[in-house]
């Protein structure tokens, strides 16, 4: 019977000496607190596993690499952009400046765009106009700039560990990840809010969660196909699933990665036209 | 003994959660092998309510296809000095023939169909040396031509010129080159080379009208340095000044150098980075025995909205001068042409400015809002009289051709007609249905209120394949600058093939 267990419990207790339950009690509750701020000693600072990820993605020299962007319905490929990318980060305001030139489509063969932190300009080689353009237009295909290009996290977002996790990334294999909350710290910032969860090992990032203004989930990124380029493993492949219609998703396939001399002038309107052909 | 075990039993258990939680902590820590994995990420959903496994979101990757990296990335690269398409167009229009001031010839078709292959295409011929063409091929037909005859064939050689950089970022261009300048969309003031330029417009959108625009003949050098560049260009006067072209009168393949070369033009322009994204361009132009000088400014504010103005000014006769002159010099008008638009016929120093500004109200929605004021057009009293003037003229009379005349030698100086104009435009790209591009414009006579519209709809069918269609429409009273267009509308279907 229930109630007897709960006498014999009682009397149990009662014969026990107050005090030593107490020292029991406190003995514990300060071996848990010493633990836990022992744990959290450990735990490497949110910034610090931020930019350990940024260098992970962005290599720390100028560089050229090829992109390019397919885009899925329902598992089934509809369109396809090819870009060449220019990237070269500023020594003072630690932001990437990208210059970009569009080898796909087709019909978009040549055109550019410069990414300056606000400093956007489009060039058309066929009407040889180079327009200014907002912050809100600075679209690549489908998929937003900070998607695609060399972007500065650490820089742009202030970060917390909020967990570790284990989580599979997009070729099943399972990770211990630090969980990171990040809010948009600087104009530059595209997106208002990202969950960012990145290998407590390797400081890979495995995924991204990325948010409006609003808290509406915008996309999910998929960082995978690892691989020695530039002097360091870095992901070859990111896979965006749209996180409003949830038939979309984006490859974008990184290739033909190589160091290359991108001075810092290249980045204004005027040089525009002047880059030369591949 | 009771009481040992007790105790012993209640440490352990308060014990053993943190202790098991070291253990799983030290070994993250200290082995970078073998990390401890963590809890599975499950999450709460704050707007659902719900609980999420992040894993969950691996059902929707969708299977990536194994390429060949470096060949499709050399392919892809090359791809990017290239731009070739067929396209055929076909324009209907329709005549007004309730015009105020008779028409002299019809400079209007009822229906052309024009077939045109387009070439841009960039050539490395050594480490710092370039080659750029740009070409457009036309083959047309239309009701007022016999098929096939020299007005049929038209080539279009827009650019064709060297470049060689000797030293890092110093450019030496020789030979036929578009060179633009200017912020806004509408009315480029600065855009000082444009004159002349355009042979076979499609469209009456400014945007889109000088993608085929004919360069002129001449050496530029350009210097692009940190935050800064600066850029000097000569034309020549080759040949002299040629009357303007009709649509049938078009030379086949000779260069249009004399249009574009008919006076000696040079150009020095510099910009110079004043903070971070603030670079005006400042641009000095002479052209024969004028010198102009003019300004560019653009600047972001926020996230959505780019405001932009241009500037140019100099001394320069007005537009009825201008088209006088330029007239009887070419023979176009007899010696003896009279002014017939009386008032200021002195050299003055005049402005252009336009200036307004973009506004992005969603990613691939764009406004453009301009106000354009060319001093040297027509004022309210100026529009007066060339309505007094015309009403009632026999479409052959002298003076019926003078007043057209003006008219004409505006459009083919790309320079607005009237003093003041405000103009709108608007692009928006998926516009509710992927893969279709909206794009439309008003150019707004403020005297008149008449207005020049066009709207125009592409949709891609493919990468390589797309189809359009545009109206453009003539709205206004018939004693108003667009309303007194012998053109009311004209529909054009254009289907295009890129390579």
């Amino acid at each position: 019977m229930w109630w007897t267990r709960y006498v014999m419990f009682e009397s149990i207790m009662n014969r026990c000496q107050f005090h030593v339950i107490a020292a029991a009690v406190a003995l514990t509750l300060v071996a848990s607190f010493a633990l836990t701020a022992q744990e959290q000693d450990k735990r490497p600072g949110a910034e610090a596993v931020l930019a350990a990820a940024d260098r992970v993605r962005n290599p720390g020299q100028p560089f050229r690499a090829q992109l390019i962007l397919t885009e899925y319905v329902q598992g089934k490929e509809r369109d396809r952009t090819s870009l060449i990318v220019y990237a070269r980060q500023d020594v003072r305001t630690l932001q990437f400046n990208n210059l970009v030139r569009y080898a796909q489509p087709p019909r978009d063969a040549g055109k550019m765009v410069l990414f300056r932190g606000t400093d956007l300009w489009f060039y058309d080689p066929a009407s040889k106009a180079s327009v200014r353009i907002s912050p809100q237009q600075r679209l690549l295909g489908q998929v937003s700039e900070g998607d695609v290009l060399a972007v500065n996290f650490a820089r742009d977002y202030t970060a917390q560990i909020t967990g570790e996790e284990s989580l599979r990334d997009a070729d099943g294999e399972n990770h211990g990840c630090w969980r990171l909350d990040m809010t948009a710290a600087s104009p530059d910032a595209i997106y208002s809010h990202i969950e960012y969860w990145v290998d407590r090992r390797t400081n890979r990032p495995i995924k991204g969660k990325f948010y409006s203004d609003s808290g509406r989930l915008l996309k999910i990124a998929y960082y995978h196909k690892y691989a020695e380029q530039l002097g360091a493993v870095r992901p070859m492949e990111t896979i965006l699933l749209d996180g409003v219609n949830s038939n979309l998703a984006t490859v974008i396939s990184y290739s033909a990665f190589h160091f290359q001399e991108v001075p810092e002038a290249w980045f204004q309107r005027d040089y525009l036209p002047r880059l030369a052909p591949e | 003994m009771n009481r040992h075990v007790v105790i012993s039993g209640l440490l352990g258990a308060l014990l053993w959660a943190p202790c098991n939680n070291l253990a799983g902590q030290t070994s993250s820590s200290e082995q970078a092998d073998e990390p401890n994995p963590g809890s599975a990420a499950v999450h709460r959903d704050q707007r659902t309510g719900t609980d999420q496994d992040e894993n969950s979101d691996l059902a929707r990757l969708p299977k990536s296809v194994p390429r060949k990296a470096d060949t499709e990335s050399k392919a892809s690269g090359r791809a990017a000095n290239q731009r070739i398409y067929i396209e055929n167009v076909f324009t209907f229009s329709s005549q007004d023939d309730q015009v105020i001031v008779p028409v002299p010839q019809s400079i209007a078709v009822s229906w052309q169909n024009l077939l045109f292959l387009d070439v841009r295409k960039q050539w490395k011929l050594a480490d710092r040396l370039n080659f750029t063409l740009s070409d457009r091929l036309h083959l047309r037909a239309e009701d007022n031509l016999a098929f096939l005859n020299h007005a049929s064939v038209i080539n279009s050689l827009r650019e064709g010129f060297l470049s060689w950089e000797p030293f890092q970022r110093t450019y030496f261009d020789l030979g036929l080159i578009n060179l633009r300048s200017g912020a806004a969309l509408g009315f480029n003031p600065t855009d000082f080379f444009k004159t002349r330029t355009v042979q076979e417009p499609l469209t009456a959108d400014p945007a889109a009208i000088r993608e085929d625009r004919l360069g002129a003949l001449m050496l530029e050098m350009q210097h692009v340095g940190q935050g800064w560049s600066l850029t000097a260009a000569l034309a020549p006067a080759l040949l002299s000044p040629h009357p303007m072209y009709t649509s049938t009168g078009l030379p086949s393949f000779t260069p249009s150098i004399n249009r574009t070369n008919d006076k000696t033009r040079w150009l020095i322009k510099g910009s110079v980075r004043l903070g971070s994204d603030f670079a005006p361009e400042v641009i000095f132009y002479r052209e024969g025995n004028q010198t102009k000088g003019g300004v560019n400014l653009t600047r972001v504010l926020g996230q959505r909205v780019v405001v932009y103005g241009e500037w140019a000014g100099g001394e320069r006769a007005s537009l009825i001068d201008e088209v006088l002159s330029f007239g009887r010099q070419t023979g176009s008008l007899p010696p003896s042409a009279p002014r017939l638009i009386t008032g200021d016929s002195t050299v003055r120093f005049q402005n252009d400015v336009a200036a307004g500004g973009t506004l992005t109200p969603r990613a691939k929605l764009s406004f453009n809002l301009e106000y354009h004021f060319h001093q040297a057009g027509f004022s309210k009293q100026d529009w007066s009289q060339w309505f007094s003037l015309g009403n009632g003229q026999a479409s052959y009379s002298p003076i019926a051709q003078e007043l057209w005349y003006m008219r004409g030698y505006a459009s083919d100086q790309q320079e607005p007609l009237t003093r003041h104009a405000v103009f709108l435009r608007a692009d928006w790209s998926d516009a509710m249905v992927r893969n279709l591009e909206l794009s439309g414009f008003v150019n707004c006579n403020t005297y008149d209120r008449s207005a020049l519209l066009q709207v125009s709809a592409d949709y891609y069918l493919s990468d390589s394949w797309s189809i359009g269609a545009q109206l453009r429409a003539s709205v206004g009273t018939v004693r108003s600058e667009f309303g007194s267009l012998p053109q009311r509308m004209n529909v054009l279907l254009k289907v295009a093939k890129y390579f």
